[in-house]
């Protein structure tokens, strides 16, 4: 059974594999849910999340965390330190002077993870002012973790989890993923079987802006605040969606540093080019089948 | 060794391939009926907006009323079960929407979600690859390819269909 609902910004896609119509019904029911309260609670436009309470009051006071978000802000931290920083959750205020987010007054191009506290377990503090997160980069991955967990709770054995791109096939089943081509709409790069593995993709093709020297996406190199023009889609293949979901900002903005990052959580890559060329890392064909 | 090479494509690979629209059907309307409001029961109530009440829907919400036939059922309670279609770019999605007796949104189901490329449309050859296949026949796999990894979908088409519902609800149904 298959169900979709619009989640996240997106259209999320639950489908649950076994023969028990009622058990699939309720457990789906109960995924769409635990993504409805990530989306609340993780939201950077809710003014009432608790993401939002972190932005406006951890410069000031540290902010209690539930165990969920103080652990995704930690691998935050992993990321950012493995990738030398080019993941970097505080750069909303770039994308913010790009147009990708609402507009606030602080806009400081001058922040980093560096300033942020999570040495309190549970508690997350700024160093200082002007600091902002987006987890945008991440939380889709969240989401498709943790609704498959919710299925796995319910008793699914074996399913797929489809967050507008980010997916996660677990349990029994092979099913095929088509990747879409950003080069020809309605087209796709290449269709892969995937079992026991998420996937994520980020492109430029549907969130373009026109800046003025370039069109661009929404994705920012942190280290230097320029907007990333290395790849036009990549895609990333991983045992958890979170890092699946992640790594495609990283490889977008540094694929030479990605190639070396991605092998540490099992990922493996595909990436098209501003040139249009299909380009994979070494382990792509074997992480698929691996599986 | 942590290099790029170029991608190749292995035999299970479509690559390049053109393939038609995707589509993809969730629910039925009784289905959806039974998930939003379990147990309920369903008078049909199909409503005829006015040209006043699209207008004042359209003024209201900077949307386009394109069908002022409203699919529309009486759930007992109260309540209000509809059935809206949106149409982006190149996307077709209809869904399901359960207000409360106070119209409020209760839940959201998506029935059916279809994507067509007009070129796909345009070009002789596409509508042409679905004569004569049978089960085992490619376009049958494709149909059964229901996951696609690509930048995001956008849920707004849906957004604005469910504010141009409520303000139909405060125009119409209250």
């Amino acid at each position: 059974m298959t169900r979709a609902r619009p989640l996240l910004g997106t259209i999320v896609e639950i489908t649950a594999l076994s023969s028990e119509r009622s058990l699939c019904f309720a457990a789906i029911n109960h995924a769409f849910e635990s993504i409805e309260k990530i989306q609340r609670k993780l939201s950077f436009h809710d003014r009432s999340s608790l993401l939002s309470e972190i932005n406006l009051h951890a410069a000031d006071r540290p902010v209690e965390l539930d165990s969920q978000t103080f652990s995704l802000l930690r691998t935050a931290h992993e990321l950012y330190m493995v990738t030398s920083g080019i993941f970097d959750i505080t750069i909303a205020p770039q994308l913010e002077s790009n147009g990708f987010l609402p507009k606030s007054s602080h806009v400081n191009y001058q922040r980093s993870f560096a300033d942020i506290d999570l040495s309190t377990e549970g508690c997350v503090r700024f160093r200082r002012k002007g600091v902002r997160i987006d987890l945008g980069g991440i939380a889709k991955g969240l989401a498709v973790a943790d609704a498959v967990a919710s299925l796995r709770t319910m008793g699914v054995k074996a399913g797929c989890v489809n967050a507008g791109g980010d997916l996660e096939v677990f349990g029994d089943c092979m099913l095929p993923v088509r990747i879409r081509d950003p080069r020809r709409r309605g087209d796709y790069v290449a269709t892969i079987p995937i079992k026991n593995l998420a996937v994520a993709t980020s492109g430029h093709y549907f969130a373009n802006r026109i800046h003025p020297s370039a069109t661009v996406g929404p994705f920012v190199d942190p280290r230097t605040s320029l907007l990333s023009s290395a790849a036009q889609s990549v895609t990333v293949v991983a045992p958890d969606p979170v890092y699946a979901d992640a790594l495609t900002k990283v490889v977008i903005i540094d694929p030479e540093t990605a190639a070396t990052v991605l092998p540490r959580f099992d990922a493996a890559a595909l990436m098209i080019d501003y040139m249009g060329t299909v380009f994979c890392t070494p382990n792509w064909h074997a992480s698929i089948q691996a599986a | 060794m942590n290099k790029w090479i170029p991608f190749t494509a292995v035999p299970i690979a479509l690559a390049g391939s053109v393939t038609p629209g995707f589509a993809n059907t969730y629910m039925s309307v009784e289905r959806a009926q039974q998930a939003i409001f379990p147990g309920e029961t369903f008078t049909p109530a199909n409503v005829n907006l006015t040209l006043d009440q699209q207008k004042t829907i359209e003024s209201r919400t900077q949307t386009h009323v394109r069908s002022r036939e409203l699919k529309a059922w009486k759930v007992s309670g109260g309540a209000w079960f509809l059935v809206d279609e949106v149409i982006g770019k190149h996307e077709y999605i209809t869904y399901a929407i359960g207000l409360t007796a106070t119209g409020a949104v209760k839940q959201i189901e998506i029935l059916d979600y279809r994507e067509t490329y007009g070129y796909q449309v345009e070009e002789p050859g596409w509508r042409q690859q679905f004569v004569g296949k049978t089960a085992q026949s490619p376009v049958k796999l494709d149909e059964d390819i229901r996951n696609i990894s690509g930048a995001t979908l956008s849920s707004r088409h849906i957004t604005d269909g469910v504010r141009r519902l409520l303000a139909t609800y405060n125009v119409a149904l209250k």
